[in-house]
Parts: C-alpha cells; sequence; structure tokens
C-alpha cells in the first residue's frame, strides 16, 4: 500500500475473501459477477464475427449484462473465438493475463475446441483447454448468436452453483 | 521499419488486439509528435494453412474449407473455388442455377459492404451508425440464412450448381426486405452526409489516388474509389452478369469519404441486380442434365490441367490457380486473396497522416484478416 | 490488346527466354521464361504491354522432377488478358531475382513463397518471414515433402 492514513488499517492478504467464500454473503457477491459478464471482443475468426452480431442490437446481450469491451483491462471473459495459431498464442496469453481476476474463459466454435476443419494444419495450437482454464464450450462452426448467449448462461449458473473454474474455492 | 528511434520519436504498436481491428495484426507505428513517420504491418497471427490443407482434401470436402477463407464472402470463396473445378472438368452450371448464384453472391456482397461500412464508423465513434448497419445486416442474413440454412459459413455451391432451390415465396420475401434497406439506406446516407464531424474526419482524408493504388495493386470498393473502373464483373464476366445492367460506381477523390460513398451505391447497385435476376431467372435443372453432377457428387477425379479463375469479391479481385495432377485431390492451390495487397497498401498510405486518422483510414480499406493470413 | 498479338510480341523480344508459349483461350495465356530473364520480361510487360496488374506470385513443388516452378500471374486493369509465367528452380537451391523493383506489390508476395518454399529472391527490399513465426523458418511446410502435416498434437480424436 502507498501512503498511510491515520486511523485506517489496511491488509495486504486475501483472507477477508477467503473468509467470504465460506459464507452465504459469496452469493450475494456471485449473484452481482453474474449478471455483469462483460467480454473481450478480440474476434480471431469466423466465430468472431457471430460474437460481433450477438453483440449488437438484434441479439442484444446487454439485457443480461453481458457487454462487449474492446480492452483486456476492462473485460471479465474472453472468448477465444477462432483457431489459436502458434504465432498468436503468445498474445493471447498475454490478454489473458491483462484482465483482472475473477475472470472467466469461454471457447467458442469448434476451432478453438478441437481445431474443428484446421486441427491437422502446420500453423495452429491444438488442446488449448490444457492452457486456459475454460468453462463453457460452445460447439458449431460458427455457432449461432443464440448458442453464445446460451453459453454465458450457462456460465452464469456455474458461478452460481460455485462450480465455476474462474473463482477458487 | 528500423526499430531504434531518435528522442523525439515514439513507437507506438496498435495491436495485435485493437479496437479498430477486424482481426488480428500488428501495425507498427513510428511517430514524431502526432505525426507518423514510419509504419509496418505484421501479420499471420490466424495463419491456418488453408493452402496446405486443401491439398490434402477432396474437391467436394475443398467446398467446405473455402467457405472459411473469408467469412464474409463465403459465397463468393465458393464460387471461385467451383468456377475452377468446373472449367477443369469442362462443365457449365445450367441458367437457373447461375442465376441462384448471382442472387446469392450479391445478397453476400450487400451482407459484407453493411458489415464494412459498420465497423467503420464504430472506429470513428459513430455507433449509432453501427448499430443500424447490423440491424440492416441481420434481414439481409437471415435471407441467406433462409435458402442456405446457416448465417456465415454455408457450402452452398455444389461443382455444376447450387444445393437447394430457392424456397418457395423467396423472391417476394427478399425484395421486400431489399426495398426497405433501400429505403433506409437513403436515410443513413443522408446522416453520413450532413454530419459535420464525419465529413471533417473523412474528406480528403488519407488520398489514394488512381496512379498510387494501381501501382499498389489494390481492387475493389479502395481502387473504384479513385476512379479506376476495374471491376471483374464487368472486365471478365462470369455468370450470367453479360445478361444484367448494372454499372461499376466509381468515385474521382480517392478518399474515405469515397470509398464509403461506393460501398453505399454498390449495396444500391447490388438491390438492382438481383431485382433484375428475379424476374429473369428461368425454370429448369439445377445441375447439368446428363452428368453425374448432384447435390452429392460421388467421389471425383478432375483432368490433369491447370487453371486460373477470378470473380469478383465484396473486397475486391479474388483468383485461385489450381493445379490438378488427375487424382481426387488438387496437386496445389493458390488463394489470391482481394485484402493481401490491401493491407500491403495501408503502411505506405498512413505515413505522413495524423496518428488519430489512422484507426480511420485502416478501417476504411475493410481488411478481412481471415483472409489476408488465410 | 490480343492474345496472340502479346505471345507474338513476347516471343519476338525473347526469342530464347520464352519458351513453350502457350494460348489457352482468347484471355489466358501461359509461358515458361528463363529464369535469369523474369525482369526483363516483366519490364516489357509493364511498359509495352499494359500489364500492369500483378495478380499473384506463388510456388509450386514437384519433388520428383526435383523442381521448384514459381508463377507469375500478371493481368492488368484495362484488359481483360492473364499472363501466366513460369520460371523452373532447382529444387536444392531455388534462387530467383526480385520483381520488387517492376511489381511493388511482389513484395509480400514472395516473402510469403520465401517462408513456405524456401526460394531466394536476390535483391528483395527485405527478405523476412511474413506469416509464420521466426522459428518456423526453415521447415518449408508448403513442400510435398514437409513432415509436420497433418498435425498430431491433437488429443482425444475419434
Amino acid at each position: 500500500m502507498g501512503e498511510i492514513i491515520e486511523n485506517v488499517s489496511f491488509t495486504a492478504t486475501s483472507a477477508i475473501h477467503e473468509f467470504l467464500k465460506k459464507t452465504p454473503l459469496q452469493d450475494i457477491i456471485n449473484w452481482g459477477r453474474k449478471n455483469s459478464l462483460w467480454f473481450l471482443t478480440q474476434p480471431m475468426g469466423c466465430c468472431g464475427v457471430e460474437m460481433i452480431a450477438a453483440g449488437c442490437s438484434h441479439y442484444d446481450t446487454d439485457r443480461f449484462g453481458i457487454i462487449p469491451r474492446v480492452s483486456p483491462r476492462q473485460a471479465d471473459v474472453i472468448v477465444i473465438s477462432g483457431y489459436v495459431t502458434k504465432k498468436y498464442l503468445p498474445a493471447l496469453k498475454r490478454l489473458w493475463d491483462q484482465m483482472p481476476s475473477p475472470k472467466w474463459v469461454i471457447c467458442m466454435g469448434d476451432c478453438s475446441i478441437s481445431g474443428g476443419p484446421f486441427y491437422e494444419s502446420y500453423s495452429t495450437v491444438q488442446n488449448i483447454d490444457e492452457i486456459f482454464p475454460i468453462d463453457v464450450f460452445i460447439p458449431g462452426c460458427p455457432p449461432r448468436p443464440e448458442a453464445l448467449i446460451q453459453g454465458f448462461i450457462e456460465l452464469q449458473k456455474k458461478i452460481m452453483a460455485r462450480e465455476d473454474k474462474g473463482s477458487e474455492y | 521499419m528500423e526499430q531504434t528511434i531518435a528522442p523525439s520519436e515514439m513507437l507506438l504498436h496498435l495491436g495485435p488486439q485493437h479496437a479498430i481491428q477486424p482481426g488480428p495484426y500488428l501495425l507498427d507505428l513510428k511517430l514524431r509528435g502526432e505525426t507518423v513517420v514510419d509504419a509496418e504491418l505484421e501479420m499471420g497471427y490466424i495463419h491456418k494453412g488453408i493452402e496446405k490443407i486443401l491439398e490434402n482434401k477432396t474437391y467436394l470436402q475443398g467446398i467446405t474449407i473455402t467457405d472459411r477463407i473469408c467469412y464474409l464472402a463465403a459465397l463468393t470463396n465458393n464460387e471461385v473455388f467451383c468456377n475452377c473445378v468446373e472449367k477443369l472438368v469442362g462443365i457449365e452450371p445450367p441458367q437457373r442455377s447461375q442465376y441462384i448464384r448471382v442472387i446469392m453472391e450479391e445478397l453476400s456482397r450487400i451482407q459484407s459492404h453493411l458489415l464494412g461500412i459498420g465497423e467503420f464508423s464504430t472506429d470513428l465513434g459513430f455507433v449509432t451508425m453501427f448499430l443500424y448497419m447490423i440491424r440492416e445486416r441481420e434481414e439481409v442474413l437471415s435471407l441467406i440464412d433462409m435458402v442456405t440454412g446457416s448465417r456465415i459459413t454455408h457450402s452452398y455451391l455444389r461443382f455444376g450448381g447450387v444445393r437447394e432451390d430457392l424456397p418457395e415465396g423467396f423472391a417476394e420475401k427478399a425484395m421486400s426486405v431489399l426495398n426497405d434497406i433501400n429505403k433506409k439506406l437513403d436515410e443513413h446516407e443522408d446522416l453520413y452526409n450532413t454530419d459535420k464531424i464525419y465529413l471533417q474526419r473523412t474528406v480528403g482524408v488519407g488520398v489514394l489516388t488512381a496512379k498510387i493504388a494501381s501501382d499498389l495493386g489494390v481492387s475493389g470498393p479502395p481502387l473504384r474509389a479513385a476512379g479506376v473502373a476495374f471491376d471483374i464483373r464487368k472486365n471478365e464476366p462470369y455468370l450470367v452478369y453479360n445478361d444484367l445492367d448494372f454499372k461499376v460506381c466509381t468515385e474521382k477523390e480517392g478518399d474515405i469519404f469515397a470509398r464509403i460513398k461506393v460501398r453505399l451505391d454498390e449495396i444500391r447497385e447490388s438491390i438492382y441486380i438481383i431485382e433484375q435476376a428475379f424476374d429473369q431467372i428461368p425454370q429448369g435443372p439445377l445441375f447439368p442434365v446428363g452428368t453425374p453432377y448432384g447435390r452429392r457428387t460421388p467421389v471425383m477425379r478432375v483432368p490433369a490441367g491447370e487453371v486460373f479463375c477470378r470473380v469478383e469479391d465484396p473486397r475486391g479481385e479474388m483468383g485461385m490457380y489450381m493445379i490438378s495432377d488427375g487424382s481426387d485431390k488438387p496437386y496445389r492451390v493458390k488463394i489470391r486473396g482481394p485484402v493481401f495487397p490491401t493491407m500491403q497498401a495501408l503502411p505506405p498510405l498512413i505515413k505522413g497522416t495524423y496518428v488519430a486518422d489512422v484507426a480511420a483510414i485502416a478501417a476504411s480499406m475493410d481488411g478481412c484478416t481471415s483472409e489476408a493470413d488465410r | 490488346m490480343n492474345a496472340n498479338n502479346i505471345i507474338k510480341s513476347l516471343t519476338e523480344k525473347f526469342p530464347n527466354e520464352i519458351l513453350e508459349p502457350n494460348v489457352e483461350s482468347n484471355i489466358r495465356i501461359s509461358s515458361y521464361v528463363d529464369k535469369d530473364a523474369i525482369v526483363n520480361v516483366c519490364k516489357h510487360l509493364l511498359e509495352t504491354l499494359e500489364f500492369d496488374h500483378l495478380s499473384c506470385e506463388c510456388g509450386v513443388d514437384y519433388p520428383d522432377r526435383n523442381e521448384i516452378e514459381v508463377v507469375y500471374h500478371i493481368a492488368s486493369y484495362s484488359h481483360p488478358v492473364v499472363l501466366t509465367l513460369k520460371a523452373k528452380l532447382d529444387r536444392d537451391e531455388p534462387q530467383i531475382e526480385s520483381i520488387v523493383s517492376i511489381y511493388w506489390n511482389a513484395n509480400w508476395y514472395e516473402r510469403e513463397t520465401y517462408e513456405l518454399y524456401g526460394v531466394k529472391y536476390t535483391n528483395h527490399p527485405d527478405l523476412k518471414p511474413l506469416l509464420l513465426p521466426e522459428d518456423m523458418l526453415g521447415e518449408w511446410p508448403l513442400r510435398k515433402d514437409y513432415e509436420g502435416f497433418p498435425n498430431k498434437t491433437a488429443k482425444n480424436l475419434v
């Protein structure tokens, strides 16, 4: 902590969070978190276009508190929306590191789940689930925006049930 | 670009993830004050090796892969691939199939341009237009969805024809949607033409003259905005474009405003083409009669030979070079996407401009990283 | 511009360098070219025959003939004729002169062919990988004998 303010004590430990996780108060925190899942728009392929379409007026994910952001610093969810190549993987890891906790990952489309049509390519990286803690997989090539919204709702359910990989229990 | 910089200079990395980008690429800018003195573009972040994969797939499987070259123009990518195979085999789709292809490809052009203009508008901070354009685009996408069964990656074309006939009542539905879009487009253009801030940021900015554009090998709307009437549909007609009446939309100025104007005009021209195609479309079979080609073509062997085909993509000249060695897989496929030269022309274009204009110029070229990287 | 006239003009100007000229149709012509003459041929095409648009440049691998062909598709903004020029290179040490000085947009095509096939372009302003990461240089993935394809690292494949 930087400057000392009189009569105010700071703690550098996360003991309070550890304590809260054992109490029902965590449910209220989770309720707040699940209703503001801001996702990072970083279109990486066909699914990226559907991701943009999902955030716009027709599908309107705003009504679930799911808002597209372009900066990783403001995002809670990263949607891996396409093939991860050997060249892009370091940048993707860095984006993931730049996001503040708690944070979640969604795998959108066959390419990020299993490689999709490009599973045998010399340029793509396989087994993304070993690199990122992925909560929801959305199959499809590309999945429709409705499927993406359903994926977010599944993530909300997981957060409420305290089963997500984003926060440690 | 030299990575060493003088004390008065600054290095700015835009990307690989940035708000202006339709996909990941890295734009390195060297700034002196607010002026860009040097720029370099690095790409390949979503290079997936499509050419190698196509060499190892049969021709029918290849159609599915060509969808994913550019996700905004899947139908024109299908078209160029099927065109190559049809020329090698020596078949021609019947008239009805050709008209259906024209209708679908023009619909695809409309949705691509709508997204292109929309994305450009957000990058200027004109988010209202983005939402309007996406609203219109969803209508067009549901039309395409009605015929092909998917929104983006259709795999709709087959060798010698198309997979499905148009559903009943499609023409009336399509024309009512398109007439609606035509009316709304006039309103949108009014918004663009009367917005002072928009005009200040676009008129006279990022000028690409005809001489420079053709030297850089650019094609599509950025070239036509500079006054060169280069359109494969006119220069080297394929399908039934010879029987249809349309004009090549050009502007003289070559600035950002002209590029957007050309795209808006092309949407209207595409609607006009679709209207004519619905009037002229004949009844008949979807596949050439007396040949084994159909919805599910059996394992086919293509005669040895080579061919170079070109079609007009929403973004410019889309070419494909195919070599067949007589087996059931192509020996070599080279995809010549229109965005590759357009992206290459970006660094010289933004050299000498202000850093605030970089976003507007880059977005106005309507790049599709997936296609440039392949 | 007529396809036959173009071939005639080329063969008259370069009798020994232009080999096997072939008129496929009235808008497609192809020919082999001697690899040492590529820059001069391109200069002639640009200056006198209105071929002002390099449409595409790529490599093709023929391991059984021990050759790599570099294929240039040269088109024009004013007429629909596309000329396919092919140059045969030795597969063990493919090398050809760059045409960036004639067609500016050959730059990236040549960088791409370099990293995918290993074709060395002399006089290229900045020959370095374009699409692949630096550490994949030297694998030449689009050659027919490349061993990394198909990639078998994916798990749980059915």
